[in-house]
């Protein structure tokens, strides 16, 4: 692993790298690498055996600068766009997850010719009628000051995981780790804080355009973007074949559900 | 002359009418808190008696009266303030109507809100005082105002009505989020050149430099006073310093609740029950740890990441807040809501001046579900017992305090 920073447009980016061959680029969620956890998870590197990875930090993530004050995710598609012409990434495999799906997704339907594979995980960027995306941000408002029950609640299986645990413990955690979660957040409402949350209307009908071969995973228990979701990326995306569900895993199934989903991202490479 | 404190009345129009049990029931007033309470029946002349409460307070001669902007909650039943102002304007004669304020980023198009103000400041003969603000947590919620975004969409909105009330019109405003080609309302304010500006703030030192300088006044947004309180007046200060002004009280005001009785005994009989409803039901949701807290915190994230670090940093989020106190004892230590006869109140809004000169006094005497007479008794007494000993000492105290600048003073007044 190394992380650096690079600089695209004067603007700071907070970048990991780990292995070699063809370009994979990973664009992170919440319960995630740069969205609380300083460091590539044990999904990441597994990801890293099957390619060069490239993890950037959402604009105001782990280090990365903000983009100008009201930014939207169209901002943030071209923040991403010019830092691949920075890193000179002409094609690549796309993953993401949570937020970082939609963005993924937002590039794949503009940029159809320069992504490889796509791998969307528990993505959000759809409006799915009557099917609601959880208020994550009511959720971070810990009850009684401390209490983080029914934000891991929405991340994971259950407010018991033990990964939910790990990363969004109750009462002051660590302090790089609250930073961490607190950027991503702000990232968050910068994009995506518009009910019901974390969408384009215009997406879904745009989907057509990403006919690259694509992988759309969910996890079983995801308590923040309704399956729904899963099902119209599945069924929109030309290249998808059926919404593959992560067993026993919330919302975070690359934390939750990593064995299960890196293996799915494995045999999706190979075929 | 001398320049003594200003005092105004505050009513915040709670919802008086909550079920007993409404603390265990409810898990906040706030927001999600369900409108199936509401009693339509004995809510009828609600805010005609609040209406009255404050035109009671310009009869008995307050220097004003103070409204404020809320949404779907029980702690203020003002979603337009400027219903209230309006009536205000013509059910009374004198005292400043102070609207503090309208939340901008909630407002489509601030220019709704620059010609609102200016027809408030004509129906009211000049004696608007015009509150900005940008709304906190549960507004944020309430109205879909992106809070990361909103900070930025607030300060353009007062750009763009403090020039349209000062530049001649039409011209068009360039901006990022409000771009008008025609900026030109009618009608024009009546105060010249325009009706005086408030902030509230807390937390962001950006607030207060953008005050500093644009000359506006800064209303402190806190309910507990003491040490607090004169930190907040000396970081003023030198922010105003550096941008080559100096402090003075009248560029200042902060928020104090109060209840005046005959004895503390009388007085704290009296308005017990209206406290505790109002620390307990209003505040909870808002200024309290029990249930889920709206107003501050990482679903709110409109301070930047590095202030939230500091804020994480040398903050305890066990910390009781006002309204998890337990203690009526507790309560008055706090300085946050202050209880007695005329001479304690007197000598406890003293001692808060004496630490923190601050120029305007904004009271709120109605508090929860307090019965009308028992807040007009409070106002009463207050204005009688303890405003005219308050005006003499405060006007020696700011004398001394502040010599030399007695003019600006007198000017800042009368603007």
């Amino acid at each position: 692993m190394s992380a650096r920073e690079i600089n695209v447009k004067g603007r700071k980016v907070t970048l990991i790298e780990e292995g070699t061959g063809e370009p994979i680029v990973y664009l992170h969620g919440f319960a995630d690498v740069h969205g609380v956890a300083g460091d590539l998870l044990a999904f990441h590197r597994n990801l890293a055996g099957a390619g060069k990875l490239i993890v950037p930090a959402h604009p105001g993530c782990n280090g990365s600068d903000e983009l100008e004050d009201g930014y939207s995710v169209e901002d943030v598609v071209f923040h991403y766009l010019e830092l691949f012409d920075v890193l000179n990434l002409k094609q690549f495999t796309l993953v993401g997850h949570c937020a970082g799906g939609w963005i993924a997704a937002e590039i794949a339907v503009r940029h159809p010719e320069r992504v490889k594979k796509l791998v969307l995980i528990g993505a959000c960027g759809l409006f799915v009628p009557g099917e609601l995306i959880e208020d994550i941000f009511m959720h971070a408002q810990p009850e009684r000051g401390v209490d983080y029950k029914t934000l891991r609640n929405v991340l994971f299986s259950s407010s018991t995981a033990k990964d939910a645990l790990r990363y969004f413990p109750d009462g002051r955690g660590d302090l790089d780790e609250e930073t961490r979660r607190y950027a991503m957040l702000r990232f968050g409402s910068f994009v995506g804080f518009k009910p019901p949350y974390f969408y384009n209307r215009s997406l879904i009908n745009r989907l057509h355009r990403a006919a690259m071969p694509a992988l759309v995973l969910w996890g079983e228990h995801d308590h923040m973007v309704p399956r729904a979701h899963g099902e119209a990326y599945a069924k929109g995306l030309a290249g998808a074949g059926d919404l593959q569900i992560g067993t026993g895993a919330g919302h975070a199934a690359v934390l939750e559900g990593e064995a299960a989903l890196s293996k799915a991202v494995e045999a999706f490479f190979k075929a | 002359m001398l320049s003594p404190v200003q005092l105004y009345c505050w009513h915040f129009m709670s919802y008086p009418y909550l079920p007993d049990d409404f603390d265990e029931t409810q898990e906040t007033g706030w927001v999600k808190v369900p409108n199936t309470l509401w009693d339509r029946q004995r809510s009828r002349g609600l805010y005609r008696q609040y209406i009255d409460q404050l035109a009671y307070a310009s009869e008995l001669g307050f220097d004003g009266m103070v409204l404020n902007e809320h949404h779907q909650n029980i702690y203020g039943l003002m979603p337009s303030p400027n219903i209230i102002a309006a009536a205000l304007a013509h059910r009374t004669q004198r005292g400043k109507i102070v609207v503090l304020g309208n939340l901008l980023p909630l407002h489509g198009n601030p220019l709704r809100v620059a010609e609102e103000y200016a027809m408030l400041d004509n129906m009211s003969d000049g004696r608007l005082i015009a509150g900005f603000a940008p709304g906190s947590g549960p507004e944020t919620f309430n109205y879909d105002a992106p809070s990361a975004v909103s900070r930025d969409q607030f300060w353009e909105a007062v750009d763009l009505i403090h020039r349209a009330w000062t530049e001649p019109g039409p011209f068009a405003f360039e901006g990022q989020h409000y771009p008008l080609r025609y900026v030109n309302p009618w009608p024009q304010p009546t105060q010249t050149p325009h009706p005086p500006i408030w902030i509230p703030g807390a937390r962001s030192r950006d607030t207060l430099v953008q005050i500093a300088k644009k000359g506006y006044c800064y209303f402190l947004s806190s309910r507990s006073h003491g040490k607090g309180t004169a930190n907040s007046v000396a970081q003023f200060g030198r922010v105003l310093e550096q941008h080559g002004d100096r402090y003075q009280p009248y560029r200042m005001g902060i928020l104090m609740s109060t209840y005046v009785g005959e004895t503390d005994e009388i007085a704290q009989k009296e308005s017990r029950e209206g406290i505790w409803y109002f620390l307990r039901n209003c505040l909870k949701g808002h200024q309290r740890r029990v249930g889920r807290q709206l107003t501050f915190g990482p679903g709110i994230p409109y301070i930047p990441t590095s202030e939230f670090r500091d804020y994480l940093k040398n903050s305890d989020p066990t910390q009781p807040l006002l309204g998890d106190t337990e203690d009526w004892d507790d309560l008055q230590r706090s300085q946050s809501i202050i209880v007695g006869s005329p001479d304690t109140v007197y000598r406890r809004f003293m001692d808060i001046l004496e630490q923190a000169p601050v120029g305007h006094l904004l009271i709120q005497f109605h508090m929860g579900n307090m019965p009308d007479e028992n807040a007009r008794k409070s106002m009463r007494l207050f204005w009688t017992e303890v405003a005219p000993r308050l005006k003499a000492a405060s006007g020696k105290l700011f004398a001394e305090q502040f010599k030399g600048m007695e003019e600006k003073m007198q000017l800042e007044l009368t603007k």
